[in-house]
């Protein structure tokens, strides 16, 4: 929803005033990702048909494809918002540890805590990352990336601290505590893990991985 | 085995075949139970006397799959030479070439592991005990002949590298990257998490 609140603040800063027709389609686009996001949180990716969608949101399935020209379009929208939501939290979590350990501790913790009573929704979004065509789409969105990023300027900061060396890999090293991070996913989503089971985890595999790089 | 029991054994073995094919060529979404009997010359209802659904043909298929592989690696494990980064290496590239010899039923067995419609009988991927074993072995061989500290936490190695290794499939999915690139990330990635293990660096 925040993905609307942020069209509707643009409009308000324009000259002119949307127009009726305009808000409510905003409000139609509201509607449709609301009952989309719960259909493929119940029945799955593949499960979840426009049909059933648009009935959930009160509208015909005409409606739904003048919006969305199709279900992979749907998922992306809901995945582009919780993705930047998601990522911000963990930008935030990360400024508030004072080591590099901490802060990526910190950053793991507040995307398991935000996807915490999501988990169908990430069962669906994994196992359509493994397909050729949606699992490019998803990677290619930016939050994807921005994840990353975040990692590395957690351990560039590391290194300015003097807790890191300088030749410490930083892109094959956030690129493996990305994997890690995302790995535990299907414990949470297969084992039921809860919160504090994974940041244990999170807490173990990000040693285990900065290992090689303390200084001295 | 009476010629019943032989029968049968005849018709699950040619139904897995053609299902293999077809879950190969087709996809695994888009082969019905009904195309896989056709395949394989049975009728459909013999199919289900073998198994309970789709789903649990695909488990079987890869289960199927990975005996092979592991009667590879039993002969090849005992001659592997080197430091234990090398074997690891090469443990995790055989089974990279293994996999990517049919790239799509592998991705379909992945994806199937998330597909809400599978029963809970379909087995996830990434649960694979034999391999999991493997690196285990190797990672404490290597600490007996330290090169491996004393203290480091081998279970959990283990799990880094194989959340590794699992994760790098996406190349595979994404980017039709080969099993020689994917080895080649793996080798960089076992090294990295060598440099934490090593007994220097624990000192």
């Amino acid at each position: 929803m925040k993905h609307v609140a942020e069209v509707q603040g643009q409009s308000e800063t324009r000259v002119r005033m949307p127009t009726r027709r305009a808000l409510a389609k905003q409000q139609t686009r509201a509607k449709v990702l609301a009952a989309a996001r719960e259909l493929f949180g119940a029945q799955g990716y593949e499960g979840a048909t426009i049909r059933d969608i648009a009935a959930a949101a009160g509208m015909s399935t005409g409606a739904v494809f003048a919006n969305f020209a199709d279900k992979s379009e749907l998922f992306r929208e809901i995945m582009t918002s919780d993705l930047e939501s998601v990522l911000t939290a963990m930008t935030e979590a990360a400024a508030r540890g004072r080591t590099v350990d901490e802060a990526l501790l910190k950053a793991f913790s507040a995307g398991y805590a935000f996807y915490r009573g999501q988990m169908p929704l990430v069962r669906a979004a994994l196992g359509l990352s493994w397909s050729c065509e949606d699992g490019q789409a998803l990677r290619a969105l930016p939050a994807m990336q921005d994840t990353i990023e975040l990692f590395a300027e957690q351990l560039a900061l590391g290194v300015e601290r003097g807790e890191l060396s300088q030749e410490c890999e930083i892109k094959l090293r956030s690129q493996m505590l990305f994997d890690n991070y995302l790995a535990n996913y299907p414990q949470a989503v297969f084992g039921g893990w809860s919160l504090e089971a994974l940041q244990a985890r999170s807490r173990d595999q990000i040693r285990v991985i900065l290992a090689g790089a303390r200084r001295g | 085995m009476n010629l019943r029991q032989t029968q049968k054994e005849a018709t699950r073995r040619r139904v897995l075949d053609a299902a293999r094919d077809l879950f190969e060529t087709v996809g695994y979404e888009e082969t019905t139970v009904r195309e896989i009997a056709s395949q394989a010359g049975v009728a459909v209802g013999s199919v289900f006397t073998c198994f309970a659904s789709k789903a649990e043909v695909l488990s079987q298929v890869m289960i199927d799959r990975l005996e092979d592989l592991y009667a590879e690696l039993d002969r090849i494990t005992p001659h592997l030479r080197g430091t234990v980064v090398d074997r690891l290496s090469s443990i995790f590239a055989l089974h990279y070439a293994f996999e990517t010899r049919r790239t799509p039923l592998f991705l379909a067995h992945i994806a199937a592991a998330y597909n809400w419609r599978q029963g809970s009988d379909s087995v996830p991927y990434g649960r694979n005990p034999r391999l999991r074993g493997m690196i285990h072995d190797c990672v404490a061989d290597g600490r007996t002949r330290g090169e491996v500290a004393d203290d480091a936490d081998i279970p959990l190695i283990v799990d880094t590298l194989m959340a590794a290794y699992a994760w790098n499939y996406r190349l595979a999915a994404w980017e039709q990257a080969g099993p020689e690139q994917m080895s080649a990330i793996m080798e960089k990635q076992i090294a990295l998490v060598a440099r934490g293990f090593a007994p220097s660096a624990a000192a």
